[in-house]
């Protein structure tokens, strides 16, 4: 129990396994399903953005055609027509100042059309391409004079993309007509510029990219999204996924205009992470639910496979301290295999205590035919062993002594002078006075019957009463001269008994006294040569020895 | 200004040639200019007005936009001429309304960095003085009486209306709306206050000799500050 080396307690080690198999399986199932919901709302929302990009693109394609329409109307414009109209009959026959007059009164019209359109700049432009006049908040873009360049689209003839000095204007034309008769172009040009892109982000609500022949004209990206951007593959695309910064964004080519294409991108991870929030939330708290229910349905498995073993084993070790071998364990009917080996435990343990009783048994009868054998060299001893084992039982029985404690003091009683077999029988048998010798070879007994008996490990508890029973409570006894409450209890019962069993019994040398004689003398020598307590219990336990003729008894047992 | 003198110069030309005819009368009295009922003006605002037109600032009160005339005057004599200017300048015609008798000139110069043009369809003159830039001007000479509505071809929205009578009894209010008509033939005469949005307000006023007398034309135009 004080081992921190000892194995882990059978329902540590099946909680373990139930309860570590069940959250596996959970994590598996949980692992699975997220990614699959995952996966979905992902394809979801690329849907959907899909279809966000492409109203958008259809928005701006109606965007444009409105546009167009509104720029014939204003192609139309009479005075716009009569600037021109003045512009074609006056020029070829006016001075530099008259020409531009000629000029300014067409910018004039032009300004006034320039205040009416969403244009960035409204340019007239004369059949040579030739910028007569322009206004708009970009007019300045157009130099009076120069020819632009417009790289038309291939979709639509009208439209196209000019590269006007630094700038790059979304171009839609329309033919100025005088007396039916196309006298020029009139240009609404868009720039191409972040306030476009920034204008159409905040309309679409996705990022957007004006890519032209490669080069990134304009973006509301992050520098490092349209750095990857500028690198991937997508400004060839009409439409696909791309990874930038780490992100991933649907994107949709919402306008071509040659090599000119304004791109919608939209992230789909952002999105994807808004709506994942709560399910992972969901995910995270059924988890702890299911966790915790595995917990409870794990331990109450495992506590009912373990707890009968645990009962089991508690009952062993119970016995194992106790050494009740004799006692039963109860079937705990929790399992077939455990009942049986419950029952095959009980059974073994019932052979066992048999042959423990019998071994004793052996043990019991080996030992007193020893007693008996030392008894009977001399006549005067003979059952002197018996008798004094009948005497400190009944002692014992008086003092309370429990029933294993009985038990030593009958054993111990009857080996109690088998050091005598160390003394030569012609001293044992003396009559008369001894010599101090012969006393003292008398007095080696206890300690010699010590010695013998110590080599059998069943008497090591009946050792004291062999050794030590002619020890006195004035110290002056052997073989150790122990005083009073120093002498084990076993001892001081025997060592009375002995001595009444001495007084009782006829030596060679004096007969028999009667038993009231021997108690009186006992009780003489009481608190010297004997313990008071042991003599007054002898003096109540008497009686009934006599009655119960100890003399035939004895003989009995004996025999 | 022009045309106050102009006016003027008439006048002193009939009193000089008034001396043998029965002494004139004099029509003086004030117009007021009255508030029409108004239309709800459009609350849409789809189409900006224009950048450039309408309200210069600096332009003719309204007031002196309004012409006071004997309507059915008759004079026997030879008619004075005078010579007016109409100015082209931020895309209006300055004054806009002008009176002169029949056979005065009125000259159109531009006064704008671009070019405009003068024409008029009307049956009194049918003209087209052509397109010229700033600094030059070209003349008209009206020979027949009526209201001539004058355009520039380039600027669809400048207008301007010069009426041309056969008397020399009219006059453009001062700008406190008084006017008087002096030296004018005793009878009983129609007497019109005329703006080129309300057309004629027609009165009729009996002129004694060597008498004054008062009338008070109220024509219902919106003073457009």
């Amino acid at each position: 129990m004080s081992s921190s080396r000892q194995p882990p307690a059978l329902l540590v080690k099946t909680l373990t396994v139930t309860f570590g198999l069940l959250t596996l399986l959970l994590l598996i199932v949980f692992a699975v399903v997220f990614y699959n919901v995952r996966l979905q709302v992902r394809d979801s929302l690329k849907a959907n953005l899909e279809t966000m990009q492409g109203l958008f693109g259809a928005v701006e394609l109606r965007r444009q055609s409105d546009l167009r329409g509104q720029a014939a109307t204003l192609a139309e414009n009479s005075t716009l027509k009569a600037a021109l109209d003045t512009y074609i009959a006056e020029a070829p026959s006016s001075d530099p100042v008259g020409r531009e007059q000629l000029r300014t009164t067409i910018t004039r019209e032009l300004q006034k059309v320039a205040a009416r359109v969403e244009s960035d700049a409204v340019v007239a432009l004369d059949m040579r391409q030739t910028t007569l006049a322009a206004a708009g908040p970009f007019a300045g873009s157009w130099p009076l004079g120069s020819v632009a360049s417009l790289a038309p689209a291939t979709v639509a003839l009208e439209d196209g993309v000019a590269q006007v000095g630094e700038d790059t204007f979304r171009v839609m034309t329309v033919p100025l007509l005088v007396d039916d008769e196309r006298i020029g172009s009139l240009y609404l040009a868009t720039r191409l510029d972040a306030h476009l892109a920034q204008e159409l982000d905040s309309l679409s609500r996705a990022r957007i990219a004006i890519v032209s022949g490669g080069r990134l004209l304009a973006t509301t990206l992050s520098p490092q999204a349209s750095a990857d951007f500028q690198a991937s593959r997508a400004p060839t695309m009409p439409k696909d996924t791309v990874v930038l910064n780490g992100e991933s964004f649907a994107f949709l080519r919402v306008v071509q205009l040659g090599e000119t294409s304004l791109y919608a991108l939209s992230s789909i991870d952002e999105p994807l992470a808004q709506a994942m929030g709560p399910i992972l939330a969901a995910f995270i708290l059924t988890g702890i639910g299911a966790g915790l229910l595995a917990l409870v349905v794990s331990f109450s498995l495992a506590r009912s496979l373990t707890m009968p073993i645990g009962h089991l084993s508690a009952a062993l070790a119970h016995m194992a301290s106790t050494h009740h071998v004799e006692g039963r364990l109860a079937l705990t009917g929790s399992s077939r295999e455990l009942d049986t080996l419950t029952q095959t435990f009980n059974d073994l343990m019932a052979s066992i205590a048999d042959a423990e009783a019998q071994t004793q048994a052996a043990y019991t009868g080996a030992i007193r035919a020893l007693a008996a054998a030392l008894d009977a060299r001399d006549p005067y001893t003979a059952g002197h062993s018996e008798r004094v084992s009948v005497v400190s039982v009944a002692i014992a029985g008086k003092l309370g002594l429990e029933a294993e404690a009985v038990e030593i003091v009958r054993l111990g009683a009857l080996l109690h002078d088998i050091g005598k077999i160390g003394v030569p029988d012609d001293v044992l048998r003396k009559p008369g006075a001894l010599t101090a010798a012969e006393y003292d070879a008398i007095k080696q007994h206890p300690v010699l019957g010590a010695r013998i008996l110590r080599s059998v490990p069943f008497l090591a508890r009946h050792l004291e009463i062999v050794e030590l029973h002619h020890e006195r409570p004035d110290g002056r006894g052997y073989p150790h001269g122990l005083r009073g409450d120093d002498i084990p209890l076993a001892a001081r019962i025997v060592h009375v008994a002995d001595a009444y069993d001495a007084m009782t019994s006829a030596r060679a040398y004096r007969h028999a006294r009667p038993a009231g004689d021997a108690l009186r003398e006992l009780w003489r020598c009481a608190g010297t040569e004997f313990h008071a307590e042991i003599v007054g219990a002898l003096a109540t336990a008497l009686p009934g020895l006599t009655a119960d003729s100890p003399v035939e008894a004895f003989e009995g047992v004996v025999g | 200004m022009r045309l106050l003198a102009g006016t003027v110069t008439a006048l002193l030309a009939v009193a000089g040639s008034s001396s043998q005819l029965p002494e004139g009368g004099t029509i003086s009295g004030k117009v007021t200019l009255t508030t029409a009922v108004r239309g709800v003006p459009l609350a849409s605002n789809a189409y900006q007005p224009r950048a450039v037109g309408r309200h210069e600032p600096g332009r003719t009160p309204e007031i002196q936009n309004v012409v006071v005339y004997l309507k059915d005057a008759a004079f026997k004599r030879a008619l004075p001429a005078s010579r007016q200017v109409v100015e082209q300048r931020n895309e209006t015609f300055v004054p806009r309304v002008t009176a002169v008798t029949r056979g005065s000139v009125v000259a159109f110069p531009n006064g704008d960095p671009y070019f405009h043009n003068v024409f008029s369809l009307s049956r009194a003159a049918t003209f087209d003085l052509g397109r010229y830039r700033q600094g030059q001007t070209r003349e008209e000479r009206f020979t027949k009486a009526g209201l001539i509505k004058v355009y520039c071809h380039i600027h669809s929205h400048m207008s301007a209306s010069i009426m041309v009578l056969d008397h020399p009894y009219f006059t453009v209010p001062l700008l406190d709306g008084s006017f008087s008509l002096r030296d004018v033939p005793p009878g009983k005469y129609t007497i019109v206050g005329w703006h080129e949005r309300v057309g004629e307000r027609a009165t009729t006023i009996e002129v004694e000799s060597g008498r004054t007398a008062a009338i008070d034309i109220s024509l219902p135009v919106e003073d457009e500050r």
